[in-house]
């Protein structure tokens, strides 16, 4: 393959790749922004859509890109379940810690829970259309990619269109900056909360359905694709659902391309180093407008 | 006396083990413009986070009208029309101004008079009308004074609590900001100020009240305050010159 | 009477006993230290006796309690760092990890020409080289970073070392690792001794720590850093040697964990559980209280051995609605707990 071909292909595998890690990286932004909460168990529970998805399939015959449609919806209901059942009072508390152990709490339960009831062996979601590749320019494109890519701007601009236009949207955002003026508009802080965290668990089936359709997944998986969300989260910059996207392509780019020049192994420390440097240096991300998690101290 | 539109009976306020108000009391008929000064530190904003139900009341009451309004959440204080007015401001900086406009409006109570109160607030404020889209963190000073009582104003208010609104602002702007308070005033809005810049409040107030370490010393008619020897060698200078 | 640092007021005019006043120098002021201290001294003998009625060797309880100590050295590690100087790491796993390669590799390579196996040269090392690497990290990362983002900074660092351990495979062996003689293995006894006593050595470690000085500047740190700084303490200094010290106690417990396993590779000694489980048991034993890391590693060392044995599949899942259930009704901890009780009985 001519050089060129080679870092087209790296280049379109990037953006397909990272698409699921910016999708991810939204919902981590809006949790964290407006409760200061980091969920460790995002990751965790894409995975458990994921496997939503394929029993969905495999039992009744539910095509993947049609459960969106169940999935979604469901998955915005547990993610208000989330925070009314678990999170609501941490929420409120000046110790990060309590947060960050119940998210570590529920990652456990979830990856176990998933690993006795669906067994640790890899599943994949097989369909028609799953081997369907198209071969533009002579690269390589695989249809389910192409579609996760598809749907992680879907839902940017679902995401987006709520959070600029309407009034919850507004006020989820202003929240994300400054919880207590909120209130004092008569804005109840539950429902912002409750709000973010139906979005952020919404966004995960949705990548749920992404992942299943590209990867073979097992339970454990999880918990790295929480640490890469994280990375694209820092790179993107907090409080911007491009820039969230956006930090999960450029994390896509730094994979593909470290992986094939530089070999496998390095790829995490690699990501990390870039993730380091980042919030060392940038912390308000590569495209933050404005305000990092530096700056985003609990205003009481 | 006629009655009172906000009673404050003997409030005690705690931050964890540190006391900040003890027993507390406060009047604020309706109608009027109530001052509240003090040093820094003294538990104004304490008071007010109080009132609007930021922070717990440990002990006695809060009435609005006779109702008792203490440890209710802040939403369902803006809902009975107490609006409170943040030190610093505390605008959205990200959001436009028609945005902070438009969550000052949040309230069912305030959506429904929407178009009314933005036409009042650009009527009293044409300079937001003329900035409405920038984003409020890219106003001037004065500017985000303005837009942060604008802001109040959309909720409706009946009784407007504001935290050193002349806060960091020039002489000039401090006159403004001062003549506005007491248009809303002559609007019939109830008006809680609490302020460093003793002299302009007592002169704009009817009534002040003197909070010292969280607890009320002085109280009365602002003309007599303002005659009084110990008010003015410690909040007013020898001379009653203004302090800005 | 000189008051160092005691967060409690201690009833410095009447000290309980006459007699006792020289006590007041290592802080037992009050009638409540000295019932602490009292109670400590008792827990501490009894625990030392173990061996000489149980057979640590073939009961259960002697792996336990050997693992109990060595997460409560490591815990107290993270409760200096987080707990105390309010800078939460998640790098912790990284020190471990360090500390039994050193040990590992020092004896493989027969680097020291001494005993090795529960060799005090070797243990030190063990210690001291995770606090050349806490330095190292340290100093960019906590000169930039505050909270959240340290916390991730010291996640990535833990990370990018465990990479490192696996691909610089000539050192370190890869991801096989390195495979110590289990030929001296004896029998648990000495396990027991010695984790007991870095167990107690952990402890008093941080104790002393907090009392002085530098303890007292990392709480104001924790506290507020801008106004400790403006009062003069040396925020980067005071943070960097807090994290040492943690990394330290961490690269101790490694090596205990390295004689105890007879191997050293990224999946034993540097996977995450070894920074989720001190956090764990801190946070529940009570965050930034000195006796709170020692509870925590009982209640959970007891819960995952009584999950491990009666419900093998189930029992991580139960660990997680745990976790959730305590942090959300109980997130002082039991000390926290303890105070509450104490406090309800002050009021009736």
């Amino acid at each position: 393959m001519s050089e060129w071909a080679i870092i087209s292909q790296l280049t379109i595998n990037s953006i397909l790749f990272g698409s699921m890690y910016g999708i991810a990286a939204i919902g981590l932004s809006l949790i964290f922004g407006t409760m200061r909460i980091i969920f460790l168990a995002q990751g965790t529970v894409i995975i458990f859509f994921a496997y939503i998805c394929y029993w969905l399939l495999t039992l009744l015959g539910i095509d993947p890109y049609l459960s969106i449609l169940l999935v979604v919806p469901l998955a915005a209901a547990i993610g208000v379940g989330f925070y009314y059942g678990i999170f609501k009072e941490a929420a409120v508390l000046e110790d990060r810690n309590i947060s960050l152990l119940i998210a570590v709490g529920l990652m456990y339960l979830m990856e176990n829970l998933m690993m006795v009831v669906w067994k640790p062996d890899p599943r994949a979601v097989v369909t028609a259309y799953t081997s369907w590749v198209f071969r533009p320019f002579g690269t390589t494109i695989q249809f389910t990619r192409l579609m996760a890519l598809v749907l992680a701007i879907a839902a940017a601009i679902v995401v987006f269109i709520f959070l600029k236009r309407t009034l919850m949207g507004t006020a989820v955002r202003a929240a994300t900056e400054d919880p207590v003026s909120t209130k004092l508009m008569g804005i109840n802080p539950n429902l912002v909360n409750a709000i973010a965290f139906a979005i952020g668990v919404g966004l995960a089936g949705t990548a749920g359905v992404g992942v299943a359709t590209v990867y073979s997944f097992d339970p454990v998986f999880g918990f790295m694709f929480t640490l890469k969300a994280l990375i694209s989260l820092a790179l993107g910059g907090i409080g911007n659902v491009w820039g969230a996207l956006m930090g999960g392509i450029v994390l896509g780019f730094i994979e593909s391309f470290s992986s094939y020049y530089i070999g496998g192994g390095w790829v995490d420390a690699i990501s990390f180093g870039i993730f380091l440097l980042v919030i060392s240096f940038m912390p308000q991300g590569l495209f933050g407008a404005r305000g990092s998690m530096k700056k985003h101290k609990v205003k009481r | 006396m006629a009655n009172p539109s906000l009673e404050v009976k003997g409030i005690n306020v705690s931050y964890g083990d540190i006391q900040a108000l003890w027993d507390v009391s406060l009047n604020v008929e309706e109608g009027a413009i109530v001052a509240l000064v003090g040093a820094n530190g003294a538990g104004k904003t304490t008071l007010l986070k109080a009132i609007s139900g930021l922070v717990r009341v440990q002990k006695g009451e809060i009435l609005l009208s006779g109702k008792s309004i203490n440890n209710l959440s802040p939403q369902q204080i803006v809902d009975r029309g107490v609006i409170h007015v943040p030190e610093g401001r505390r605008l959205f900086s990200t959001l436009t101004v028609m945005e902070n406009l438009k969550l000052g409006a949040y309230i069912p109570r305030a959506r429904a008079q929407y178009a009314q109160s933005l036409e009042r607030v650009f009527g009293l404020f044409p300079v937001l009308k003329n900035r409405k889209e920038q984003k409020a963190g890219s106003l001037s000073g004065g500017e985000q004074q303005m837009l942060a009582i604008g802001r109040a104003l959309m909720a409706q208010p009946k009784i407007l609590m504001m935290d050193e609104p002349s806060l960091g602002l020039s002489p000039i702007l401090v006159r403004t900001i001062f003549q506005l308070i007491a248009t809303l005033n002559e609007q019939k809005t109830t008006i809680l100020l609490v302020e460093q810049n003793v002299y302009q409040a007592l002169k704009i107030a009817q009534q002040a009240y003197v909070l010292k370490t969280g607890k009320i010393v002085m109280c009365g008619q602002c003309e007599i305050l303002l005659a009084d020897e110990e008010i003015r060698k410690a909040y007013i200078g020898e001379r009653g010159s203004k302090r800005s | 009477m000189k008051n160092n640092g005691v967060s409690e007021q201690p009833d410095v005019k009447n000290p309980p006993i006459s007699f006792l006043k020289p006590l007041s120098r290592i802080g037992i002021t009050s009638r409540r230290s000295l019932i602490y201290f009292g109670i400590g001294a008792i827990v501490l003998i009894l625990f030392a006796t173990v061996p000489f009625y149980l057979d640590v060797d073939n009961n259960y309880l002697g792996y336990y309690l050997f693992i109990v100590f060595d997460y409560i050295i490591i815990a107290q590690g993270w409760n200096l760092i987080a707990g105390y100087a309010g800078q939460i790491s998640m790098g912790g796993n990284a020190f471990f990890g360090l500390g039994a390669y050193t040990t590992g590799i020092i004896w493989l390579r027969n680097i020291t020409h001494t005993g090795y196996y529960f060799d005090p040269l070797v243990m030190l090392l063990s210690g001291v080289l995770p606090i050349v690497l806490a330095i190292i990290i340290g100093i960019p990362l906590l000169s930039r970073l505050r909270g959240d983002y340290f916390a991730f900074g010291t996640l990535g660092a833990g990370q990018i070392l465990t990479v490192f351990a696996i691909k610089f495979r000539h050192i370190t062996g890869g991801a096989d690792g390195l495979h110590l003689p289990a030929s001296v293995y004896t029998s648990m006894e000495p396990y027991y001794w010695v984790s007991l006593l870095m167990a107690t050595f952990a402890t008093a470690f941080v104790y002393f720590i907090m009392r002085s000085r530098l303890g007292l500047a990392l709480k104001a740190i924790r506290e507020d850093e801008t106004s400790a700084a403006s009062h003069g303490v040396h925020v980067l200094r005071y943070k960097i040697i807090a994290f040492a010290g943690s990394a330290f106690l961490a690269g101790l417990a490694g090596n205990l964990f390295a004689y105890y396993l007879f191997l050293v590779n990224p999946a034993a000694e540097m996977n995450l559980n070894w920074i989720i489980y001190p956090i764990l048991m801190v946070v529940l034993g009570g965050t930034g209280t000195i006796f709170g890391p020692v509870l925590g590693a009982f209640f959970v060392g007891a819960l995952f051995a009584y999950g491990s044995i009666y419900l093998k599949s189930t029992h991580p899942i139960l660990t997680g609605a745990l976790i959730i259930l305590v942090m959300k009704f109980m997130p002082g901890g039991l000390m926290g707990l303890k105070d509450q009780i104490f406090a309800r009985r002050k009021q009736t």
